[in-house]
């Protein structure tokens, strides 16, 4: 018996279909906030207000001619834009976006370290994609992709233990449905260390020194061009919103908000949009007012601040749960 | 202890004597004529006298049977020129680059373009020239003729050789490159992170210009220098017109010398609000750039508002200016600069404060008082380390000498001074402006002067945004230059990065060199 509802889940809502359209209006939004931050006016051409400029972008890419360098490492160099763009829309199904996951009705327990490994292992095909590329930027840029994310993956690690010890749970829809007084308010500290160490996860400004293009040109993209650079700025797309979607869940209360008036799905979604939406804005923001840090600035932020930060985090949050939260909540 | 108070002239003159010739008030204060050989010792004594003593350019010229080599030397207080001259058949000079540095540029070009041979240089080789350029055909010289130059086959490049420790990387920054916006090469090794040796490779937009200048007559030059350079284009035609205004001792008057400065210090202030922009794209400040840039506009304006064009001004000609500014005109000039005057505390407190900018550029590309005095760098660069020149203020033209404003000087010498001292001049600049156009002397704004320029030659120094700009004019009696020498200010200043890059992360390359404001049309004649 083939399951129909799960087949449209997986494909069109709110899987793979939604998550491609989601991504491309946040990339939109990014770009007018950005803009306007700038005092520019930013996409206007294509759609209303320059709304379909990503996919035009997209479609664009697509038609370019693809090369394959002749020193590349041909396999690796093809696969691993799109392998990382599938892991993290696969990671992304997990996020309960109208109020259950894509894949089963709650999750599993556990799932929010599923979700963490599968960032992890996009972020590491994303080196090897520019390591494959066999270009000095290419590796240069994939070398710092390497060293930064293995330095705050700790941290990013830690923080997010944050709101699991609070709601005593690992699985991601325990952890959003739990959240009568959203944890932003329990631990505002964790919030916005975990929105600082997305930052540097995702490589935006301060962070975004893999592709700083005045020292590295396109850094791991260097020789990418066609389907293939256009997978890889998607999976980068991709990586931004499930950042935001994880602030979501962990911090903002996931989708849950009132439910007004019909389905509780369509409320649940619009909610879940709307908090992205704000967690996008804010994390533009910080892109904006900030120039760049050099890496080794980077890594000693890493392991002198926000490694002792995370565990400092954590420590609190077990003594608040323990001996104030139960007086509280 | 080097006195700056030193009378320059009678010290050669009582250390040299009848060795060599001194001429006074020609070429700058003094040109000394000097045997082959002596201008080492002349040089060596100006350097030992006063620490200030610097390379302003070194000019060759095709003489007949000689090339002359004019050493252009700039000390504390007087500006003088070193006249030797080497036979046609074996052009050989000894170098000077042992005694100063900063000389090492100017004698590679005028190896490049009159085939002069410097003994003793480090490393002579085509620098400007390209590497399909036939051996032997030095184009300055007046029997090459450009439409008989026959380029060769371009030899195959040169096998890059590894270097032989295996953690060094050399990273090849330009020709091409979105750090630079112009095309030029620099070769950088890297030890990890850590730049460990810079090597130049500039010519790669040169134009001839000072050939060209050859063949077109004075006021066909002056539209031809404006286009040296695109941001201070203004500048390139007033250090020209100045030069030849001054062998046909030819007073400009007093109006258009206000409204030349009033050009030129919109010139400068377009020039540093773009810089001061550009670094904040290089530190991947990009909301910086985008703020600097739409505060220039207004900039813009005002220059198409004055002048006509919104690029290249076209402003300067020879006995003075084209163009009147209009007394309606006057109020938009004064709103615009009141506006921009109101947004700089914004942009100072950024400088100041913002602390992710303070990492990249506090610290980073220091040079120091000493360096900077042994590379003659020149301008901004110069003055964010603690050398206090500022040709407005050491030798004033124009109506620099009646208008008050204040000489800049940072002394850490960091990319973060050089950028302040530029945040503080564009202050200095609209109060200049401010000052001038309510002082504006009535009268004529242009006089007639002769198309033939009598036979002489002139030296002129004047203060781009970018530093001193150096204009050496010969005439020979016609209505065509004989030579035109340009030294531009970042071809002063390119020494100081291959220096201050040496032992700093790579990241930092592209903030330690925007802040020279390298302009490589200019480099580039």
């Amino acid at each position: 018996m083939i399951d129909f509802t799960l087949i449209f889940r997986i494909l069109v809502f709110p899987g793979f279909t939604f998550i491609l359209l989601l991504t491309l209006f946040c990339d939109w939004m990014e770009r007018k906030i950005e803009a306007r931050l700038q005092n520019r006016v930013g996409p206007m051409v294509a759609g209303p207000g320059g709304i379909l400029q990503p996919l035009a972008d997209f479609i664009k890419l697509l038609t370019k001619e693809d090369i394959t360098p002749r020193e590349a490492k041909k396999t690796v160099f093809k696969f691993a834009p799109l392998v990382a763009f599938t892991i993290m829309v696969f990671a992304f199904c997990f996020i309960p976006v109208d109020g259950a996951s894509v894949l089963s009705v709650n999750g599993f327990s556990g799932d929010l370290i599923v979700i963490l490994a599968f960032a992890t292992i996009a972020n590491f095909l994303l080196f090897l994609a520019g390591w494959a590329s066999c270009n000095p930027y290419g590796t240069i840029g994939s070398a710092r992709v390497l060293t930064q994310f293995l330095g705050y993956d700790i941290p990013l690690f830690l923080i997010a233990l944050t709101p699991a010890f609070i709601a005593g749970s690992l699985s991601i829809a325990t952890i959003a449905s739990s959240q009568v007084i959203p944890f932003i308010l329990l631990a505002p500290w964790a919030f916005v260390l975990f929105i600082i160490t997305m930052q540097a996860e995702l490589e935006k400004d301060p962070f975004d020194v893999p592709h700083a293009e005045s020292e590295l040109v396109g850094g791991l993209e260097t020789e990418y061009t066609g389907a293939k650079l256009a997978f890889l700025h998607l999976t980068r797309d991709v990586q931004v919103v499930f950042g935001s979607a994880l602030v979501v869940e962990l911090f903002l209360g996931g989708p849950y908000g009132p439910v007004f008036f019909g389905a509780s799905w369509f409320w649940y979604t619009l909610w879940f949009v709307l908090k992205l939406l704000v967690v996008v804005t804010i994390t533009e923001y910080i892109t904006c007012v900030f120039a760049r840090f050099r890496i080794d600035q980077v890594l000693s932020g890493n392991w002198r601040i926000l490694l002792p930060a995370a565990l400092l985090s954590l420590m609190l949050t077990v003594a608040l749960v323990t001996w104030v939260y139960p007086l509280v909540v | 202890m080097p006195n700056s108070n030193i009378d320059m002239i009678s010290l050669i003159k009582s250390k040299f004597g009848d060795k060599v010739q001194i001429q006074l008030g020609k070429l700058g204060a003094a040109t000394i004529t000097v045997n082959n050989g002596l201008h080492r010792d002349v040089l060596q004594s100006m350097i030992e006298a006063d620490e200030k003593t610097g390379i302003t350019a070194i000019t060759g010229l095709d003489l007949g049977a000689n090339i002359g080599v004019y050493y252009h030397v700039h000390t504390s207080n007087v500006f003088v020129t070193i006249k030797a001259e080497v036979p046609k058949e074996n052009p050989k000079i000894q170098t000077i680059v042992d005694l100063h540095p900063g000389a090492a540029f100017h004698e590679l070009e005028v190896a490049d373009l009159l085939g002069v041979v410097f003994e003793g240089h480090p490393t002579l080789g085509h620098f400007v020239l390209s590497e399909n350029w036939p051996q032997g055909v030095y184009p300055l010289r007046k029997d090459v003729k450009a439409s008989e130059v026959k380029l060769v086959p371009t030899p195959p490049s040169e096998e890059i050789k590894l270097p032989e420790n295996e953690r060094l990387v050399k990273i090849i920054i330009g020709p091409q490159h979105p750090a630079l916006l112009e095309p030029e090469k620099f070769a950088v090794t890297v030890d990890g992170e850590i730049v460990t040796k810079v090597e130049p490779r500039i010519g790669y937009v040169h134009r001839g210009i000072e050939k060209a200048t050859e063949s077109r007559t004075y006021l066909q030059d002056v539209y031809l220098v404006e286009r040296i350079c695109g941001i201070c284009n203004s500048i390139h035609a007033c250090g020209f017109v100045e030069a030849v205004e001054k062998i046909l001792k030819t007073e400009v008057p007093p109006r258009a010398k206000y409204l030349r400065v009033v050009a030129l210090e919109l010139n400068r202030l377009h020039s540093h609000l773009l810089t001061l922009g550009h670094a904040g794209l290089e530190i991947g400040y990009e909301t910086l750039f985008q703020y600097f840039w739409r505060d220039r506009e207004p900039i813009m304006d005002l220059i198409e508002l004055t002048s006509g064009n919104r690029v290249y001004s076209s402003l300067m000609t020879i006995g003075g200016v084209r163009r009147d500014i209009k007394e309606t005109d006057v109020p938009k000039i004064k709103a615009t600069l009141k506006d921009l005057r109101g947004k700089l505390p914004f942009y100072r407190q950024i400088y100041e404060n913002e602390p992710t900018l303070r990492l990249r550029m506090k610290n980073v590309g220091v040079l120091k008082r000493e360096d900077a005095l042994k590379l003659s760098v020149v301008g901004p660069v110069a003055r964010g380390s603690g050398v206090d020149i500022d040709v407005r203020k050491d030798e004033p033209y124009e109506a620099y000498g009646e208008i008050p404003f204040k000489e800049i000087v940072y002394t850490t010498g960091d990319t973060w001074a050089r950028m302040n001292v530029r945040m503080d001049e564009v202050e200095e600049s609209i109060n200049i402006i401010e000052y001038a156009v309510d002082h504006l002397p009535s009268g004529p704004f242009r006089i007639d002067t002769p198309r033939s320029v009598p036979a002489g030659e002139a030296v002129n120094r004047v203060e781009a945004p970018r530093g001193e700009l150096f204009y050496y004019v010969k005439s020979n009696g016609t209505d065509m230059p004989d030579r035109v020498k340009v030294r531009t200010p970042t071809f002063a200043n390119i020494p100081s990065f291959l220096k201050t890059a040496i032992g700093e992360s790579i990241a930092d390359v592209p903030a330690n060199f925007v802040s020279l404001d390298p302009c490589f049309s200019c480099t580039d004649r």
